[in-house]
């Protein structure tokens, strides 16, 4: 392997984990909202149901 | 409620918007600006990859060790939730930091690997960080797993400074810091353009690093919501 | 003093405790024999290199036998709800983590004193007289460990797979001990002396302090969660 080969070898694992991270981050953030916006709206009937 | 979190998301866009301006910055400067070092040649542009990130994870240990102690001196959930997602953070940018290192050492020593002061003290903190996680995973009730996070974040944090010397002590084959050497200036170790290139690219990652960590913030505070909703009803 | 009293009353129930039962003490000791024995199988070692590795092997077999004490450490408490009771009580929270270390100290001591004289003999080495100051170095390490360990072992009471954890969690936090341990006996093996380890030791001592004091004052969360 040549010198720049270890280069983008670095940078790419560096900036694709990064992006990794921010994307699942992303989703998980986007499936609790979804799952709040479910809890508040027909909110009290579920509430009711729970408890 | 809402109001706030429209600003802060706003915020947390203009910081995403600036981290993305200066990553471009950072890898043109890394990668084309600044020349190749006279001895190591192309490879040493992974220093600014390296450097940064190591700065940024002790940087997320620190704050891991702010809200620890904030959360069990105020049990404040929000000092917990910035504990919790600083520790997440810092293991992926003390993992990046150990595989960054280790690309490097490939060309520049030879060997994927090596017990040299620096590395070992790195991955320790990765094994610290990622205790920290698994504690609080595996203690199920919420409020002892704050508790018992935030004891091993105090005392790994306490800890660091004795780990360091007793690892220096023990290794001392790591190149000397060429930036932090006590007899001379920070800059009149390195070639000014290799100066800058550092500077961007550690400001690049501290921002990456601030706008990750208040994303995973956020979501820990939309779970503490979902959590408070589904025990007391809806706001 | 109060908090001397408490700390010496608690110590002692867990000693008679254990005295009657023995479970922890002879589990122990077996165990660091046991690990002396199979290193003998896993590890080459030659006559002249005796004396070099006999630190690192000793210790590596103390820690392993020390956290088996760790786990059972608060087994008393977890029965018949003595936790709560203790708690209940106007006790230092201070007084019962001190108990601990002070008790696992013991436990791990009384392996200690015995296993090196036995180590000594199984792999022929000299340096008789080396013994009392390698102990001493033993001891402000087993300090360390006890200090963190008991801390700990209450941290990681209601977790799942607590076994399991409670390693993970203290190993990479005892790095300083091992280091300076395993270092300070090997120089005092090489040179007789204590003057070139004494930049260890002085980091093993003040690891100790460091430690028994945090874990003094943090306890009280952790116990109460």
């Amino acid at each position: 392997m040549k010198a720049w080969d270890f280069v983008f070898l670095a940078y790419g694992i560096v900036w694709s984990a990064l992006v990794f991270y921010l994307t699942v981050l992303r989703r998980r953030c986007r499936k609790i909202e979804a799952e709040l916006v479910r809890l508040q709206s027909p909110g009290d009937k579920k509430k009711n149901e729970q408890k | 409620m809402a109001s706030t979190t429209k600003k802060s998301g706003r915020g947390r866009s203009i910081l995403g918007g600036l981290a993305f301006f200066f990553i471009l910055m950072g890898l043109y400067f890394a990668l084309i600006q600044a020349p190749p070092d006279a001895y190591q040649g192309e490879v040493q542009r992974i220093m600014y990859l390296h450097i940064p990130s190591i700065l940024t994870a002790y940087l997320s240990f620190f704050i891991v060790f702010i809200g620890s102690a904030l959360f069990l001196w105020k049990r404040e959930r929000r000092d917990d939730i910035l504990a919790y997602a600083a520790a997440e953070i810092g293991v992926l940018f003390t993992g990046l930091t150990i595989v960054e290192g280790s690309i490097w050492g490939k060309p520049a020593w030879g060997v994927w690997w090596t017990w040299d002061a620096r590395l070992t003290l790195t991955a320790i903190l990765l094994l610290i960080f990622v205790g920290y996680l698994m504690l609080r995973s595996l203690i199920e009730d919420e409020d002892q797993s704050a508790v018992c996070g935030a004891v091993l974040g105090i005392i790994g944090f306490l800890d660091i400074p004795l780990i360091h010397m007793s690892v220096y002590w023990w290794r001392t084959l790591h190149q000397p810091p060429s930036i932090l050497r006590p007899d001379k200036l920070p800059w009149e170790n390195v070639h000014p353009a290799m100066l800058i290139a550092l500077s961007i690219n550690f400001i690049a990652f501290l921002l990456v690093y601030f706008y990750l960590l208040s994303s995973r913030i956020r979501l820990g505070e939309l779970q503490e919501e979902v959590k408070k909703t589904r025990l007391y009803g809806a706001a | 003093m109060e908090l001397l009293r408490q700390t010496t009353w608690l110590l002692w129930k867990d000693l008679l405790l254990e005295m009657r039962r023995r479970e922890s003490l002879l589990a122990m000791f077996f165990f660091g024999v046991l690990l002396l024995f199979i290193f003998n199988f896993a590890f080459e070692i030659p006559r002249e290199r005796a004396a070099e590795m006999a630190p690192g092997l000793l210790w590596l077999a103390f820690i392993f036998t020390g956290t088996l004490g760790l786990a059972q450490l608060y087994q008393a408490e977890k029965e018949n709800h003595c936790l709560e009771a203790l708690l209940l009580s106007p006790i230092d929270r201070g007084a019962l983590f001190l108990a601990k270390v002070f008790f696992n100290l013991l436990l791990m001591l009384s392996v200690e004193v015995v296993v090196f004289p036995l180590f000594w003999m199984l792999f022929n080495l000299e340096a008789w007289k080396l013994l009392p100051s390698l102990f001493l170095v033993a001891f402000l390490g087993t300090l360390g460990f006890c200090a963190i360990g008991a801390l700990f072992s209450a941290v990681t009471l209601k977790a799942r797979a607590r076994e399991l954890l409670l390693p993970l969690v203290i190993f990479p936090l005892m790095i300083p001990v091992i280091l300076a341990t395993i270092r300070a006996m090997e120089i005092l093996l090489r040179t007789g002396a204590f003057e070139e380890a004494s930049p260890w030791l002085r980091l093993l001592i003040g690891f100790d302090v460091i430690f028994i004091t945090a874990g003094f004052l943090i306890f009280e969360w952790v116990i109460e969660a």
